[in-house]
């Protein structure tokens, strides 16, 4: 357990939850916002995903990055398979370091979140080249930025139902 | 290692490696095959009905934010909107009745050259239902489809302009390839002097590619369509020329264009009919058959 988050009892995941909040990062996505704000927003899906990920290994696998990868891909009406790559690659890395990310503090998972997500956004950009896409420029990389600022918070709102006593 | 004896515990099915390796393999064949072939408008249509109700859903709230909103605006912005409205109206009857006098000439020296005037020119309002986020394609998703008997390759405009072309039609929804999305190429022509182009998107803008050094090209020319491919009618504007740059070293021009039509911030847009009635492909002339060797089909060529 990590230095500012004392070891603590939660009660038992729901598997409910798990796909609650994957199904509310997607309405998130599919929200129609104005044009401009897509160059900053963070992709939600894979930040809910890498916290179960890191959280909840057994519950969430490659499997599962897998297939919300496919609906990512609809959902954005991108080609089909660029979100689903990334999302399964991404998962196996965080997996394989599954067990060091747990015990890291909020600040060092930030981080490690930070690098996964560019990881994320990097294989999208190759996916896209390849198929013959022009590069879109270096903004691309803001958002993994802006989702590792996002983490902590994350990891408090996701941690909040399952205190025993809400402080 | 798994033994027979695992407790369930720690068994967890097959290792994530494998499973990656399961998963990256689908993934690419998805890549390929969507991308090279297109084999997945299936899978796409059928997922795509799934995700419907979750769209509607999620543009609920901001339809209602919408109303209230518009409920409560203010009466000077009103008034102002009001009297903009009223001097365009003028403009456009004015229009109109000049229109109405051509369209009848046209109509008479049409039925005089036995022509079937019969353009159809029925036209679907249709509701951007969101914008795709991958900054890659510049799409929108509308809210009919082929339950409004769209086809691919409808020409969709707004008030302003040329918006861009029907891609890809699913059962409840559409897909718009915006005339700035890459590969996007329209017939146009310089509305001052009738000069044919091709205007490209190349991914975020418009340009004119491809036109000599010596075009009568100049900053604010009007582009519109010009119709000679069998899709867009012509005559609808699609952008305005922002930069002329003549550089003697290139071989043509660079023509820089803004499209006039609001390309990513229309809510409502007009899915128009294809311009259709193409006269067919004048035949090919005879051509006499020579003596060859072998044993040809005569229309190889």
């Amino acid at each position: 357990m990590s230095f500012d988050r004392p070891k603590e009892l939660l009660k038992p995941v729901k598997r409910r939850f798990i796909f609650m909040t994957l199904l509310l990062a997607v309405l998130v996505e599919m929200i129609p916002l104005p044009h401009g704000s897509t160059r900053w927003l963070p992709d939600f899906i894979s930040l809910v995903l890498l916290y179960w990920l890191i959280n909840q290994p057994r519950r969430v696998n490659v499997g599962i990055a897998f297939l919300m990868g496919l609906v990512a891909d609809i959902a954005t009406a991108g080609m089909l398979g660029q979100h689903a790559l990334a999302y399964s690659t991404t998962a196996y890395l965080a997996l394989s370091r599954q067990r060091q990310l747990v015990m890291f503090n909020l600040g060092q998972q930030a981080l490690a979140v930070l690098g996964l997500m560019l990881c994320n956004q990097s294989i999208m950009v190759v996916a896209r080249m390849l198929s013959g896409s022009a590069f879109v420029g270096w903004s691309y990389f803001l958002p993994p930025l802006i989702g590792a600022l996002l983490w902590p918070l994350l990891t408090k709102l996701l941690l909040l139902p399952y205190r025993h006593h809400s402080v | 290692m798994d033994f027979a004896n695992t407790p369930s515990f720690f068994r967890s099915g097959p290792k994530p490696g494998t499973r990656l390796l399961l998963c990256a393999l689908a993934s690419i064949a998805l890549l390929v095959g969507d991308s090279r072939y297109g084999l997945m408008e299936q899978a796409r249509d059928g997922m795509s009905l799934v995700l419907y109700p979750l769209q509607r859903a999620v543009n609920l709230p901001l339809g209602l934010v919408r109303h209230v909103s518009d409920y409560f605006t203010v009466q000077a912005d009103l008034k102002s909107e009001n009297d903009q409205l009223r001097t365009r109206q003028l403009e456009m009857s004015a229009r109109l009745a000049r229109l109405e006098t051509l369209e009848r000439e046209l109509n008479e020296l049409r039925s005089l050259n036995a022509i079937k005037a019969s353009r159809n020119d029925a036209a679907q309002l249709a509701e951007t239902l969101y914008t795709g986020r991958d900054p890659f394609s510049y799409k929108i998703i509308i809210d009919k489809g082929a339950d409004a008997h769209l086809q691919p390759g409808q020409p969709v405009v707004d008030g302003r302009g040329l918006l861009g072309q029907i891609t890809r039609v699913q059962p409840l929804t559409a897909e718009v390839s915006l005339i700035i999305d890459k590969n996007q190429m329209v017939p146009v022509m310089i509305a001052r002097t009738g000069e044919r182009a091709i205007l490209y998107g190349y991914g975020g803008g418009v340009e004119i590619r491809y036109l000599p050094l010596h075009a009568d090209v100049r900053e604010n020319d009007m582009v519109v369509t010009s119709g000679i491919d069998g899709l867009y009618q012509e005559g609808t504007p699609v952008a305005r020329v922002s930069k002329v740059e003549r550089n003697a070293g290139a071989a043509f021009s660079r023509i820089t264009t803004e499209p006039v039509a609001g390309v990513q911030q229309t809510r409502f847009v007009l899915v128009l009919q294809q311009k259709g009635q193409t006269p067919p492909r004048p035949a090919e002339p005879v051509v006499p058959v020579k003596k060859t060797k072998g044993k040809k089909p005569a229309d190889s060529e």
